[in-house]
């Protein structure tokens, strides 16, 4: 049965790669090792040495496709479910609208989080790491954690609001009195993606990059 | 070559192969040809190609070929003549027909014998007319085709008939021309020789050759290929500061050592040779000192630390100090130029300006001109076990740069949410939940 499994080429191709991968990550750090060049391993160089815009732009990148994604998985599998289950009772469809719109919700935290977050970036003139200054740093990664939080966080949210929203439309279309209830089920989950939104502005509040 | 033919001539003579052992070896050897035939016999002669027939050889081959009785021999002495003039005007590229030298052609092969000298070793004008003089006795004799016509020759005693014929200055004639008409004054004495039954020898040879191509044989070049790079230049040895027991302490080594006290006046302390008084050195500690000539002074301070992060040693170069006229000017490199203290430190470009390892201590607001830069530097100020030899020399440029690995972390991470996305993509699946194969199929109106 492993066999069977094995056939498939999509998981020949994810196992070859995952391979690749770590058998490079092990041969790099097994030559470093042997020739006493593990000193090269700088971190902090790494660290220091990259932009802080680079940083930043990824938070902001990945607060928007994260929250989208999120999004767009719980409309989609809300969605099935109301299109399948109105065929058979199409009384369910406006009131299950409302799991629709919690998910979208979600893909507008993205979206907000996104612009503040951006509107935080400006520029400044320094090169070396002490030109640059600790500020400037802490502006990239913060931004950069800011975006994960919210992005990751609206992610799950929306997965999880689309997931009881089809059960909702689905128990509502075999028994009226069950949506209301349900509902709460659904506010619950929607809060978790408020979370992310909180915490990612408590993150950036101390954000100043400049000079 | 053109009209040089073999006779087929009964005693092969084989003390010519003896004499002809040796190859010519030197290069551009002047050489001119010498066609020889004869109404009578000549003993022929073994030439191996490339083989350039001295002065000496010819000599002994005419006396033993004229040796013995009276001979007429006709010398056409061609002002310039060369093997290539034979190849270039000869018709040898199947086109007979425009051959320069068909008279001659046709009295070599049908002469009762013809000998060939291909590359006769040319030492100076006149010196085959000399001989043939000397050989026979006779003073030559200079005439052309219409006196020839009204001599008589006494044939009991040894004549040399000299014809002299021109070649071509490239002013009026082409070449061909030239030729074309030396061969018929050629055609025009033979013809004559032999309306007076004469028995002769003719010898066709340049009084000094035509074209003079440098040729080297293969013994002379070397065999194999050699590079064209010039030699490298040979690499001046590091600048060595002994401890006191005698063995090297601090090394250092740098192709250029420029400093620049006003703007673009650089100059290149690594021209000169330093003294190395007031330099230490300790386990901890190093101070090279580097004194030159006009009161410029360059010193290089290293110390040794244990970190307990890394659990070992490093070495830092704390600071550079220039000092010119009394003014000194200090530049901190410890926050870049460091290495472990058991290696040396590398770096293509050590500057205070540029990309700079060395930052000016601005103290002095004078001395803010003043700038270092060091090419292709490299130093150790600890644990030199190697004699005056680096060790490994940890460089301050990595495998990859900040840019590369910024652009490999955000490649890699696009690269990774696109391969998730499309295996999602690949799994989605048509529902067949209500598929029924044994119901009625369905059915899509044309019509309204």
């Amino acid at each position: 049965m492993l066999l069977e499994w094995m056939m498939n080429g999509h998981a020949i191709l994810y196992t070859g790669v995952t391979l690749a991968f770590w058998s490079t990550i092990l041969i790099v750090g097994i030559c470093y090792t042997i020739f006493d060049l593990g000193f090269r391993f700088d971190v902090a160089w790494f660290l220091t040495e990259t932009s802080p815009f680079m940083w930043a732009n990824l938070g902001i990148g990945l607060a928007i496709s994260l929250s989208v994604v999120g999004a767009a998985w719980g409309i989609y599998i809300t969605g099935s479910s109301i299109i399948g289950g109105g065929v058979k009772a199409p009384r369910i469809k406006t009131k299950n609208l409302v799991s629709i719109i919690f998910c979208e919700a979600v893909a507008i935290y993205g979206i907000i989080m996104a612009i503040v977050i951006s509107n935080m970036a400006e520029s400044f003139s320094g090169t070396t790491p002490e030109t640059i200054g600790a500020r400037n740093y802490q502006a990239g990664y913060s931004m950069f954690g800011a975006g994960l939080t919210v992005g990751f966080s609206n992610l799950f949210c929306g997965i999880c609001v689309g997931i009881v929203g089809s059960g909702a439309a689905l128990a509502d279309a075999q028994n009226a009195s069950l949506f209301v209830k349900i509902l709460i089920v659904e506010i619950f989950g929607s809060a978790i993606g408020l979370f992310g939104v909180i915490v990612a502005i408590l993150q950036t509040s101390k954000v100043k990059m400049g000079d | 070559m053109a009209g040089s033919r073999w006779t087929t001539q009964v005693t092969l003579m084989p003390f010519w192969a003896g004499l002809l052992v040796f190859f010519a070896t030197a290069t551009s050897t002047p050489q001119v040809p010498l066609l020889m035939w004869s109404t009578e016999s000549l003993s022929p002669v073994a030439s191996p190609a490339g083989h350039i027939t001295s002065i000496d050889q010819f000599s002994a081959y005419i006396s033993s070929a004229l040796g013995s009785g009276p001979h007429t021999v006709l010398l056409f002495l061609q002002n310039k003549l060369s093997r290539d003039d034979f190849t270039v005007y000869g018709g040898v590229f199947g086109n007979k027909q425009d051959s320069a030298f068909q008279n001659l052609e046709a009295a070599l092969q049908s002469s009762s014998s013809s000998v060939t000298f291909p590359a006769l070793e040319w030492t100076g004008s006149s010196a085959v007319l000399a001989l043939l003089q000397e050989k026979l006795g006779a003073s030559s004799v200079l005439t052309d085709a219409e006196t020839l016509s009204h001599l008589s020759i006494d044939t009991f005693i040894s004549n040399l008939l000299l014809i002299n014929l021109p070649y071509c200055t490239g002013l009026e004639k082409s070449c061909k021309e030239v030729l074309h008409h030396n061969d018929e004054i050629i055609g025009k004495v033979l013809s004559i020789m032999k309306a007076k039954n004469v028995p002769y020898t003719a010898v066709y040879t340049g009084l000094q050759p035509s074209r003079v191509i440098a040729e080297s044989t293969l013994s002379n070049s070397p065999m194999g290929r050699s590079l064209l790079q010039t030699a490298a230049p040979s690499v001046k040895p590091p600048i060595v500061f002994n401890n006191d027991s005698g063995t090297p302490c601090i090394l250092l080594w740098a192709q250029n050592l420029n400093v620049s006290f006003k703007d673009t006046e650089w100059t290149d302390l690594n021209s000169q040779t330093p003294s190395l008084t007031g330099s230490m050195c300790n386990g901890s500690f190093s101070l090279l000192v580097l004194n030159y000539e006009n009161g410029t002074s360059l010193s290089f301070s290293l110390s040794r630390r244990f970190y307990p992060v890394s659990a070992r040693d490093w070495f830092t170069l704390d600071s550079v100090q220039l000092q010119f006229n009394g003014s000194v000017a200090t530049y901190i490199g410890s926050r870049n130029i460091y290495a472990p203290a058991e290696y040396s430190f590398h770096c293509q470009s050590v500057s205070s300006f540029r990309d700079p390892l060395l930052v000016p201590n601005d103290t002095d607001i004078t001395l803010k001109d003043w700038k270092l830069n060091f090419v292709d530097f490299q130093i150790q100020g600890f644990t030199l076990t190697n004699g005056t030899n680096f060790s490994y020399a940890s460089d301050c440029a990595g495998f990859f740069t900040p840019g590369i690995w910024m652009g490999l972390l955000t490649s890699l991470l696009m690269l990774l949410i696109f391969v998730y996305g499309l295996h999602m993509i690949m799994h989605l699946n048509t529902m067949d939940r209500f598929d029924d194969p044994k119901g009625p199929s369905i059915s899509v109106p044309q019509s309204e």
